[in-house]
């Protein structure tokens, strides 16, 4: 579904974000990508929606490489990924409804259509009481929440979170992780950015870790939380109730 | 269309929607983003008023100057024509030699009435007029000549004709020379003409204006929705799609600024009305100020919309691909 292979980025000014990084995130399969701020987490997501373009190697997304594609062809590709921010990116002038349905709008449904898939995916994340409601009276999670709904709502083959639960309680970051497994397991290739290794080692999924540009891990988030506490602990993790999270 | 993955279904082949129903679907989709481009002015409506206002009175200046312009047209085309010719006689014609020259001039194909105003009725008319008959008498001759009125026929009051029969009537014997009576009419013909050329001037500069105004404030609409732009590109949104209500608010703006224009005209005509008619009145003559036909007012309608969207394109064209998401 996701693939890297030997992608670096140089952002202007020099800095270089990602060097030489191989990875395949398998068609259905959940994984997390894990590691310090900075280490270049949100540049392989902005990579994989056409946010940013390598400065070398290739991204390719159901073997199609996304360097070929031309700019035109920049918003069909993002109507096939799903995308949830830890900042919600809600429009906050409209309703729980209008924000769902926006994918679906740009798409072309017909309004019929439109109700009936909205009012499914608020379904799903539990919300479809709060439709006519403004972002702005919801909580965090709920507005994540609405996020999630936005990001599924038009049933992308490919989901990425980037800190999805960057803001949220532990309880909230757990209903909206088992929201992500239900998604996956509905046949959603599901690719999730985050911090939190607390959270994710309740789930056994495989983990990427990347640091300062390199992918140094890949494996089961088991594996990986082993040798991230046995082994090379870094300074900047600290233990909170028996599962390391980065800050 | 899906480009990434060849068997996804999308809302056109999810429910295998017809070219006449996608064409009726576009249609719908434009005319919902024209309404609802018409609901973003009203939800804000001061700001909006007030560059409909400027719009408006923007159109109004050029359209008022041309209504200037067509009546003052309207009102010199009845004296276009060259009501009479004066042919001077050379002060030694005897009133004799005078009256068989009108007669012979009054025979020509070209006149339709000739009539001899001698040297004596003319300083008896001059004093009637100048009330300087003590003044008069102290001159020891008449220093005024015989003069013979031609009124042109019909088909020879145009400037044109009328200066050819002038020169003709000049070679005639005893004739001094001839004078046409439209001179003042063609320095106000020239005096029009600028003022034609000054409204073009003031319409076009005014027009880049609108188009400035308009483009400025597509501009600051942009800018404040810059976070709505981004999270619409997110999620799959083409320029086209954000572009439109855009081009719509636009264009809203320029009909609405021509409305603007046309009610104040109106106004203005109404206003100015009675002052004319008592002004007619001094001259004891009828006129009616001319408004906007019905083309007219179509030209500026469709005028203003098209300077609405030419403002909002070019705005458009710069600042919607200037905002991506980082």
């Amino acid at each position: 579904m996701i693939k890297f292979d030997d992608v670096s980025k140089t952002y202007p000014g020099g800095q270089l974000a990602l060097q030489k990084v191989n990875f395949h995130v398998a068609k259905g399969e959940m994984a997390f990508l894990t590691g310090h701020s900075g280490a270049g987490k949100s540049t392989i997501l902005k990579l994989i929606s056409l946010m940013e373009r390598p400065s070398v190697g290739r991204v390719l997304i159901n073997g199609h490489d996304l360097g070929q594609l031309s700019h035109k062809d920049i918003p069909y590709i993002r109507r096939d990924i799903g995308m949830i921010f830890q900042s919600h990116q809600l429009l906050m002038d409209r309703t729980v409804f209008d924000n769902v349905a926006l994918p679906l709008v740009i798409e072309g449904y017909s309004r019929k259509q439109i109700t009936k898939r909205v009012h499914a995916a608020l379904d799903l994340v539990g919300l479809l009481s709060r439709a006519q409601n403004a972002p702005m009276a919801l909580s965090g999670g709920q507005q994540q929440r609405v996020g999630i709904a936005r990001a599924i709502v038009n049933r992308p083959p490919l989901l990425l979170a980037d800190e999805p639960t960057g803001n949220l309680d532990p309880k909230l970051s757990m209903e909206i992780m088992r929201l992500f497994e239900a998604l996956n397991q509905s046949g959603m290739s599901v690719f999730i950015a985050t911090h939190d290794l607390g959270l994710i080692a309740r789930m056994k999924y495989r983990n990427l870790t990347i640091k300062n540009g390199r992918l140094i891990e890949d494996g089961l988030q088991e594996d990986v939380l082993l040798n991230e506490t046995n082994t090379k602990l870094p300074s900047d993790v600290h233990v909170d109730n028996d599962t390391p999270r980065y800050r | 269309m899906s480009l990434l993955f060849a068997g996804r279904k999308t809302a056109v082949t999810e429910h295998k929607v017809g070219i006449v129903q996608r064409f009726v679907m576009t249609v719908l989709n434009h005319f919902r983003q024209l309404l609802a481009s018409l609901g973003e002015l009203w939800r804000q409506p001061l700001a909006s008023l007030m560059t409909i206002g400027v719009l408006g009175l923007s159109i109004t200046l050029p359209s008022t100057l041309y209504l200037l312009v067509k009546n003052t047209e309207q009102v010199t085309a009845g004296w276009e024509q060259a009501g009479e010719i004066s042919l001077y006689l050379k002060p030694n014609t005897s009133v004799a030699q005078a009256q068989q020259l009108r007669l012979a001039v009054s025979l020509f194909s070209e006149v339709e009435a000739a009539e001899l105003v001698t040297a004596d009725n003319a300083l008896i008319e001059f004093e009637q007029a100048s009330g300087l008959t003590n003044s008069l008498a102290y001159l020891d001759k008449n220093p005024l000549p015989h003069v013979i009125l031609i009124t042109p026929k019909a088909s020879y009051v145009q400037p044109n004709a009328a200066r050819t029969l002038v020169k003709k009537l000049e070679r005639q014997t005893h004739v001094d020379f001839g004078k046409l009576d439209i001179e003042w009419l063609e320095r106000l013909y020239a005096t029009v003409s600028v003022a034609r050329d000054v409204v073009w001037i003031v319409a076009i500069l005014l027009c880049v204006s609108v188009v400035l105004i308009i483009g400025n404030t597509i501009r600051l609409n942009i800018l404040s929705q810059r976070e709505e732009i981004i999270i619409m590109k997110l999620v799959g949104a083409t320029d086209n799609f954000i572009r439109f209500p855009f081009l719509y608010t636009g264009m809203w703006y320029g009909l609405l600024g021509g409305v603007l224009a046309w009610i104040l005209i109106a106004f203005l005509l109404w206003w100015l009305q009675s002052g004319i008619a008592n002004l007619a009145n001094l001259y004891q003559t009828q006129f009616t100020l001319t408004g906007l036909d019905t083309t007219a007012l179509g030209v500026i309608l469709l005028l203003s919309i098209i300077l609405g969207l030419l403002g909002s394109i070019i705005s458009v064209q710069k600042h919607i691909k200037e905002i991506e998401p980082k």
